[in-house]
């Protein structure tokens, strides 16, 4: 009875739209809010509920309270638990420590990033005490759990002190008591048998790269042997099969690749899905080049513009979702990291993508010399010999003086999205976040020109393709799958 | 640079300096934009960046529209929004052992529940004032309000 009395006095009662954000697309509206939660609104009902006119009896009414849309409907402890839990990563430090073993490496890939020195550039080369240093570094952070990320380079070319900075970071956080993960980026072509037993031993996940087919592989990266897609392929299949036949001693993880979009593989979005999925990887990451490092020399050959990607993933895309209807299981990893923010309304870890970005809180880059760095892409920035992104060395520097570091604190307050004028306004906002490293190298300042930025174009091309995609049930089910845990 | 070929006048009586200042910076992807004071408006230019400022001045206006609703929105919202992210900030998660049991109700129920026991509460209030007056031998009162503090009377 008194139910229905409550019920009856508050379908009077209008709606007012608290703090949202909006997106037109197409001929409808989608709204976001602070907390994660997203709605699609006709024209006129965007036109209602900004005026203030929607009532409970509404057909949307329910669903807009429920996600917080409705000033007057709001359950303050369901959405600050959301909020607290999607931006979690404020109250930890890095988790991520990449550690650059060396800067030789024995391919020269078309669109290296991380600016590779010559194989008999030894001095490029990590020695264990600055390798030791820096896992000690890295353990400094309050972040419960570390991931300890070996890169180059090609990081097998310094095989001895990798070595000996897993035996070490394994014995470290024994008595550190943090959960450590290990892994390794490696192109593969110098893994043996030998290296591999100790590398799984000690649970290391091993990622590498493939950018599709042999050709198009090879062409991408060209490497002294000739022979870079027949050396990944092999190891990858040699991992999956260890990692089929598990061992009682320790966890054996699948192994992982990269595939880097370059112009060559724009034309050619089936047969690189078709090569991931014919070495049993069940995981894709179509990530965009980057004009940073080496290939922003070459970017007239190499790149594109944002549209183009656009298209590209949104083809990726739509030939996945087309092999999971068939039972195929391919996921593609930047839409799982979105879908998880989305759907899950959590931070799936993605430190170029969130509030403020990754940069030195959320992920520290170690140079083979002890330089420290905000994240990889400002080490190849201060390898092309501008040092901006520098924030202080593993043998001088503490743990405190590089967090507060005047670096640390402009990335942070440059990729503050609420300092940023577009993107404060942007219905994207709780799933996006800038670069300043992008920013910088592109557009001449840390804060960019967002309006014009190729980075935010390119965000905004693959959140309206998910958004635009989940609309549809049957691509929702399987998106939702993706990020089901 | 191009030469100016596009302005816009703006009425400053129905949009805030703000409100062209945020408008003119969403499309300065198209254009460099100039924002003149003049009598009673501002005068918004446009220098073409690219091709695609062909209609940067119909997307100027879709932008100040859509700033003037933004800004309407946020300063509605702006002591909201505040507090629900400190709230958020300071929120920490009860371990599921200790969680209070959830009494179903919707917040606004749970409302007009707290409502309904304020009111019953202001009634009871009411009745024992009024009964007051019908206590001719004091029972409801307090030993200290019918003979004072202990020691002022030990004093007596």
């Amino acid at each position: 009875m008194a139910q229905k009395t409550a019920a009856k006095k508050s379908k009077k009662m209008t709606s007012v739209l608290p703090q949202a954000l909006w997106r037109k697309i197409g001929s409808n509206y989608l709204l976001t809010n602070d907390s994660g939660h997203h709605a699609w609104l006709k024209e006129k009902d965007f036109a209602l509920v900004t005026a203030g006119g929607m009532t409970e009896l509404h057909p949307l009414f329910a669903e807009l309270a429920v996600k917080g849309f409705i000033r007057n409907r709001l359950d303050f402890n369901d959405l600050a638990a959301k909020w607290k839990k999607k931006n979690a990563y404020l109250n930890y430090g890095p988790g991520l420590h990449i550690l650059v073993m060396t800067l030789r490496c024995n391919h020269k890939c078309l669109y290296c990033q991380s600016s590779a020195a010559g194989v008999g550039d030894k001095k490029t080369d990590m020695n264990l005490a600055t390798a030791r240093k820096s896992v000690d570094f890295a353990f400094n952070s309050p972040n419960p759990g570390i991931t300890i990320e070996f890169q180059g380079g090609e990081p097998l070319l310094n095989w001895e002190v990798l070595k000996g900075a897993v035996e070490y970071a394994r014995k470290r956080s024994g008595t550190a008591g943090k959960e450590l993960k290990l892994a390794l980026v490696s192109n593969f072509s110098l893994m043996t048998e030998e290296k591999a037993d100790f590398l799984l031993k000690n649970e290391v996940s091993l990622c590498t790269s493939l950018d599709g087919p042999k050709n198009l592989h090879d062409k991408n990266r060209i490497c002294s042997s000739g022979n870079s897609h027949s050396d990944t392929v092999k190891w990858i299949k040699y991992f999956q099969k260890r990692c089929k036949k598990q061992v009682p001693e320790y966890r054996v993880f699948k192994p992982s690749a990269l595939l880097t979009v370059s112009k060559y593989s724009l034309p050619r979005h089936k047969e690189i899905i078709d090569e991931y999925v014919r070495l049993g990887l069940e995981d894709i990451f179509v990530r965009p080049l980057a004009p940073i490092g080496y290939a922003r020399k070459l970017w007239g050959t190499i790149g594109y513009d944002a549209a183009d990607f656009a298209k590209f993933y949104l083809k990726s895309l739509d030939y996945m979702l087309k092999l999971n209807r068939r039972g195929v299981v391919i996921r593609e990893k930047m839409a799982t990291m979105m879908l998880d923010k989305i759907v899950n309304l959590q931070d799936p870890g993605y430190l170029d993508a969130r509030c403020p970005c990754g940069a030195a809180i959320g992920q520290i880059a170690y140079n083979h010399n002890g330089d420290l760095y905000t994240c990889d892409e400002g080490r190849m920035v201060g390898w092309e010999g501008d040092d901006i992104f520098r924030i202080g060395n593993v043998f001088k520097d503490s743990y405190k003086k590089v967090m507060t570091d005047p670096v640390t604190k402009v990335c942070v307050v440059s990729s503050n999205l609420e300092a940023q004028p577009a993107c404060a306004r942007c219905a994207y906002k709780p799933y996006c976040g800038v670069c300043p490293v992008y920013n910088y190298e592109v557009q001449g300042s840390l804060w960019g020109n967002i309006p014009s930025n190729d980075r935010c174009g390119l965000f905004k091309g693959i959140l309206d393709t998910l958004f635009t995609l989940l609309k549809s049930p049957g691509n929702a089910e399987i998106l939702n799958k993706w990020v089901t845990k | 640079m191009t030469k100016i070929n596009l302005s816009v006048k703006v009425n400053a009586k129905d949009y805030n300096l703000d409100a062209v200042r945020y408008a003119a910076y969403a499309v300065s992807d198209a254009a460099y934009v100039f924002i003149k004071p003049a009598v009673g408006c501002v005068v918004v230019e446009f220098t073409p960046k690219t091709a695609a400022a062909k209609n940067v001045s119909a997307r100027f206006k879709e932008e100040l529209k859509d700033e003037k609703l933004r800004a309407s929105i946020f300063d509605a919202n702006r002591d909201l929004r505040e507090f629900m992210i400190l709230k958020a900030l300071a929120y920490e998660e009860v371990p599921a052992g200790v969680r209070q049991e959830d009494s179903g109700l919707t917040p606004e129920q749970e409302k007009e529940l707290d409502d309904l026991i304020a009111q019953v509460e202001g009634e009871i209030k009411k009745e024992s004032a009024g009964n007051k007056t019908k206590d001719p031998l004091g029972i409801t009162r307090t030993w200290e309000e019918k003979y004072g503090s202990k020691n002022g009377r030990k004093k007596k």
